[in-house]
């Protein structure tokens, strides 16, 4: 009788595997990156492999609770935790802590939070909220400016932290979102064309110098091979001199020795990719493809728009994230500070990603069996 | 089923076809989905192929050449003993912080210049500066110095914060220690850092940016052989410049140690006695062996201490000696020169006598002076002055008595008043002047002689264009006044050939090259330039009338009740002339001991002193000190005769 009120259940375990995978992933390059700089993890609780398998515990009991509720709930609640997520990026360009010259931390309790990150995944449920209320006006313009408008706000408030990286990955997640929802191709076709054409000279004008530094520097990093262009060429020569198999775990000689720098963040896939080699980079990929294939099949199999947007916006902006934190370190693309999910040093990122896939499992779990039982 | 789907299934009914064309709509996009993130990851894995599984080769080359540095090892200096074996120079740790600007992040920069600023007190902007401009140069890997000479407990403590400071480095150099300090400073020198210009001449055998060579004295003449070889070792380091392990090392050689010619000993009484005698003015002592030119003392007044210039330069001393106007720094035994005076009589005396100009028994009478009429304008009279009326003299006598009337006749001739004597004329004088080593450096193994000057005719056509040599010129020429110009260390020289019958010795400091096992490398042997010109038998007459100038003559205060000396003083003349017509005066004595069997010659240089009254007695009594300490040492020994007359 009952049957179709009752939720499935479902809980998709190879979610929680890849997940687990990647994690332990990037605590293993995040521990040999920081041989050089610390002793043993064992020896403090401050050390950063300590922290992220905290973090990553924490990240995986948030996983396993969301699981439980039904993500419905989060409807209501979804334009609070917005704006919530909004007033915290304010307040880091107000009061933040800076570092390498942009502000995106603030301190609580002694951990650093960085809010894009939590506002990555808010403005995916905002959206999602949004468009799922109007999926039947989901072809007027009024509903796809205000989309446009929801995703715009927390892009641009990144942007002049400054964090480039992060206000794209704002773009692309509005993007992935408003193509499943059903939107006209002619407005998401203009926006594309407004974009590309207004895309350089906003760069320019808004980006600060460090950005633009970033940038020549990509392009020629011999300009500058001891400054700027230090971390690009070091990067390229870690990850070149790792080869097939690479030098093995912990032996990567520019991670040991320090030439690759930020190498438990920005850099992390360097230090994999020279001490594990090609295979190891491969099996990474692997980890990644499956996880990501797992959240499209969540967004194919939920109930209603609202879980089906959550998953498509999960989804694409870590398949992003994941793209530009490489490319970055291969040469690509100029490095743009975005943290590669569930691996780089960071418990924000790998909290927020974390509870993400929490809400995917809910959206699994919480289908309705119409019409079969 | 059908009772429980009422509701929706109306809808469904309602739409189905739009629903269906939807839902498979909704799959082609989650398809699209799926496909661009397999692109995306074809592209990721298509670049890191290239990256990895192309080019690997090249990149891991990098980061091996990253990784391995070769370094040069630093041989260790040689050391410097003085001729008794006791050491005069220690190669002691000296402390002093670099950077590397290589290695130092940008983004760190302030941090770390503001940190040393607070641990050395070396304003940051000073090492930002330093900083940018080794950056925007071509080689920004070489440690530059920042500050020399870091205290033990402030170097310790910086080293302890290096993991801090990326790019700083703790270097330790030796340096080098004079326990004599002053005493020897003017003979062993000094080192200090390589300049850039000395780099670039240097850089391809061995020499760091930051090494220290010899800049003076001893310490820079033997550079080559102090320094020793520059070893190699292939290290790994990390990227803030640590060193990690040695992989490999090709041993530097240690510097060959040098055995000084110079008695410490001795060095250290005739500096007393010297200051004892000059007072506050400059003085030269130059003794050496006549037999090997062996420099056994060579002292310079005022002294300075070497020890300043060790480690970082101590600025306030150093300020100190150049405002000094009796020029410290400066050795006045070689580096400056002055008109030799009377001591310059055994050059005239023994070209006179080889020449065939004078003998023995040549008799002229000095009554104070002689009178030279112009040679145009005869109602214009020169008169040349002898220091006293001296009477009727023979060669020794006029030696002896220094009488300048008897050497005017010897070096210009006298063809006045019915007189017809012909003297040497200045083109001899000058040659044999040469022949004694004058007007040229002697080479001794010093940097920094003067040349001296011996005038002739076409000399003073040259410096005094329009002026010609006239007869007074060779009178004031043959009495070592005038234009001629000479170093105590060249007058040493000239006595020691007249003591060991003509042979022009080069000087030397150094006895012998060792190296640090103790096998000779450079022996002592006397380095003979050639003869002099002149034959013993007219040496010998020269040294018999020297040790009558000191048994009765005007050398007479350089009497010794111990020992015999023969000897010359003089009194040269120099600067403005006085309203009376006299000038102030340099005291000088060369000489030699035992005089019948000559071992070692000094020669005295006292600026304003006279030759008798101040140079002879300090010239005795360092010959005194040298032979009676020498039998002494003999009878302590083995009891061998030696050349000491009681």
């Amino acid at each position: 009788m009952n049957l179709r009120k009752l939720p499935t259940r479902e809980f998709d375990p190879l979610i929680l595997l890849t997940a687990l995978g990647l994690v332990a992933y990037g605590a293993a390059l995040i521990y040999s990156g920081s041989l050089a700089n610390y002793g043993s993890p064992s020896q403090a609780l401050s050390h950063p492999v300590s922290r992220q398998i905290a973090f990553g515990v924490i990240g995986v009991l948030i996983m396993l609770v969301a699981s439980r509720f039904d993500y419905r709930v989060l409807a209501p609640l979804s334009l609070s935790m917005y704006v919530l997520s909004l007033a915290m990026l304010i307040y880091v360009l107000v009061a933040g802590e800076s570092e390498y010259g942009s502000s995106r931390w603030i301190t609580v309790a002694g951990t650093q939070i960085q809010p894009a990150e939590i506002a990555k995944v808010t403005t995916v449920i905002l959206l999602a909220k949004f468009l799922a209320d109007n999926e039947d006006n989901i072809k007027s313009a009024r509903v796809f400016a205000t989309s446009l408008a929801i995703a715009a706000v927390p892009a641009v408030l990144v942007l002049v932290e400054p964090d480039l990286g992060s206000s794209l990955v704002f773009a692309v997640l509005w993007f992935a979102i408003v193509v499943i929802a059903g939107a006209r191709s002619l407005h998401v076709g203009a926006v594309l064309v407004a974009a590309a054409t207004l895309a350089p000279l906003a760069i320019w004008q808004l980006a600060h110098g460090y950005q633009l530094e970033r940038f020549k520097v990509w392009i020629d990093p011999e300009s500058d091979p001891t400054g700027a262009g230090f971390n690009i060429i070091q990067a390229e020569t870690s990850i070149g001199s790792g080869g097939f198999w690479g030098k093995g775990f912990t032996h990567g000689t520019q991670t040991q020795l320090d030439y690759l720098r930020t190498q438990t963040t920005d850099y992390v896939f360097s230090v994999g990719a020279e001490e594990l080699g090609f295979v190891g980079a491969m099996v990474l990929f692997a980890l990644f493809i499956i996880l990501l294939f797992r959240c499209v099949r969540v967004a194919g199999r939920a109930d209603d728009a609202f879980g089906r947007l959550i998953a498509v916006g999960v989804a694409a902006f870590i398949v992003f994230q994941v793209f530009v934190t490489i490319g970055g370190n291969i040469r690509l693309m100029p490095v743009t500070g975005v943290p590669l999910p569930l691996v780089s040093q960071g418990g924000s990122s790998l909290i927020t990603i974390l509870a993400a896939l929490g809400i995917l499992q809910s959206i699994l779990g919480h289908r309705r069996r119409r019409g079969r039982a | 089923m059908g009772v429980l789907a009422g509701n929706r299934r109306k809808r469904w009914r309602s739409e189905p076809q739009e629903v269906a064309d939807a839902k498979r709509e909704l799959q082609l996009k989650l398809w699209l989905l799926r496909i661009g993130i397999l692109v995306a990851f074809a592209v990721l894995t298509g670049q890191l192929a290239r990256l990895q599984l192309v080019r690997g080769d090249q990149y891991q080359q990098r980061a091996q050449f990253n990784q391995l540095r070769i370094e040069p090892v630093i041989p260790s200096r040689g050391l410097i003993y003085d001729r008794n074996g006791i050491p005069v120079v220690e190669n002691v740790p000296g402390f002093s912080a670099a950077i590397v600007a290589a290695d130092v992040p940008k983004e760190r920069q302030l941090e770390i210049v503001g940190a040393l600023e607070r641990m050395l007190g070396v304003p940051a902007l000073e090492t930002s500066l330093k900083i940018d401009a080794a950056r925007a140069s071509n080689d920004p890997f070489t440690p530059l110095i920042i500050k020399d000479g870091l205290d033990r407990d402030t170097a310790f403590y910086m080293r302890e914060q290096l993991g801090e400071l990326p790019g700083v480095q703790v270097l330790v150099q030796s340096v080098r220690r004079y326990p004599a300090g002053e005493e020897l400073a003017h003979i062993l020198g000094y080192t200090g850092r390589i300049d850039s210009e000395e780099y670039a001449e240097l850089k391809n055998s061995g020499y760091i940016n930051s090494d220290y060579l010899g800049k003076a004295g001893v310490e820079a003449a033997y550079e080559e052989y102090l320094r020793g070889a520059t070893g190699q070792k292939e290290i790994e380091k990390d990227a803030i410049g640590r060193e990690l392990r040695t992989l490999g090392e090709t041993p530097s050689r240690p510097g060959y140690d040098l055995v000084l010619s110079v008695d410490l000993d001795l060095q250290k009484k005739v500096t007393e006695l010297t200051k004892a005698a000059a007072g506050d003015n400059q003085a030269a002592v130059v003794v050496m062996d006549v037999h090997t030119g062996e420099v056994l003392s060579l002292v310079s007044l005022p002294q300075y201490d070497d020890n300043i210039f060790s480690g970082k330069t101590d600025e306030v001393r150093l300020e100190q000696y150049l405002n000094d106007p009796r020029k410290p720094l400066v050795n006045h035994a070689l580096a400056e020169q002055y008109a030799p005076g009377s001591i310059f009589k055994q050059i005239t005396g023994s070209a006179a006598l080889e020449e065939g100009v004078a003998n023995p028994s040549t008799t002229i009478t000095s009554n104070g002076f002689i009178n030279v009429p112009n040679q145009y304008d005869p109602s214009v009279i020169y008169t040349f002055r002898d220091w006293r009326v001296l009477g009727t003299l023979d060669f020794y006598g006029g030696v002896a008595m220094s009488s300048d009337v008897y050497f005017y006749y010897l070096s210009g001739g006298y063809h006045e008043y019915g007189e017809n004597f012909d003297g040497l004329g200045v083109e001899r004088l000058a040659r044999y002047a040469r022949q004694f080593g004058l007007g040229r450096k002697t080479g001794i193994d010093i940097a920094g002689e003067a040349d001296g000057v011996v005038p002739d005719p076409a000399w003073k056509e040259e410096t005094f264009p329009g002026d010609i040599w006239v007869l007074g010129d060779t009178y004031n020429m043959g009495i070592g006044q005038g234009f001629l110009a000479v170093t105590p260390l060249q007058m040493a020289r000239v006595v020691t050939a007249v003591a060991n019958g003509g042979t022009l010795l080069t000087p030397r400091v150094v006895r012998e090259v060792r190296d640090s096992q103790g096998h000779v490398i450079v022996p002592n042997e006397p380095k003979i330039e050639g003869s002099v010109g002149i034959s013993d038998t007219n040496l010998a007459i020269v040294r018999e009338a020297m040790r009558q100038a000191v048994q009765w003559g005007s050398a007479n205060p350089a009497q010794s009740s111990l020992i015999s000396i023969a000897g010359k003083t003089g009194t040269a003349e120099f600067g403005q002339r006085f309203a009376d017509g006299s000038y102030e005066t340099h005291g000088w004595f060369s000489g030699f001991a035992p005089a019948d069997n000559p071992q070692i010659a000094i020669t005295v240089f006292l600026e304003r002193g006279v030759g008798a009254t101040h140079a002879a007695p300090l010239a005795s009594k360092i010959l005194e000190y040298y032979l009676t300490r020498q039998q002494q040492r003999a009878d302590g020994a083995s009891a061998t005769p030696s050349g000491v007359t009681p």
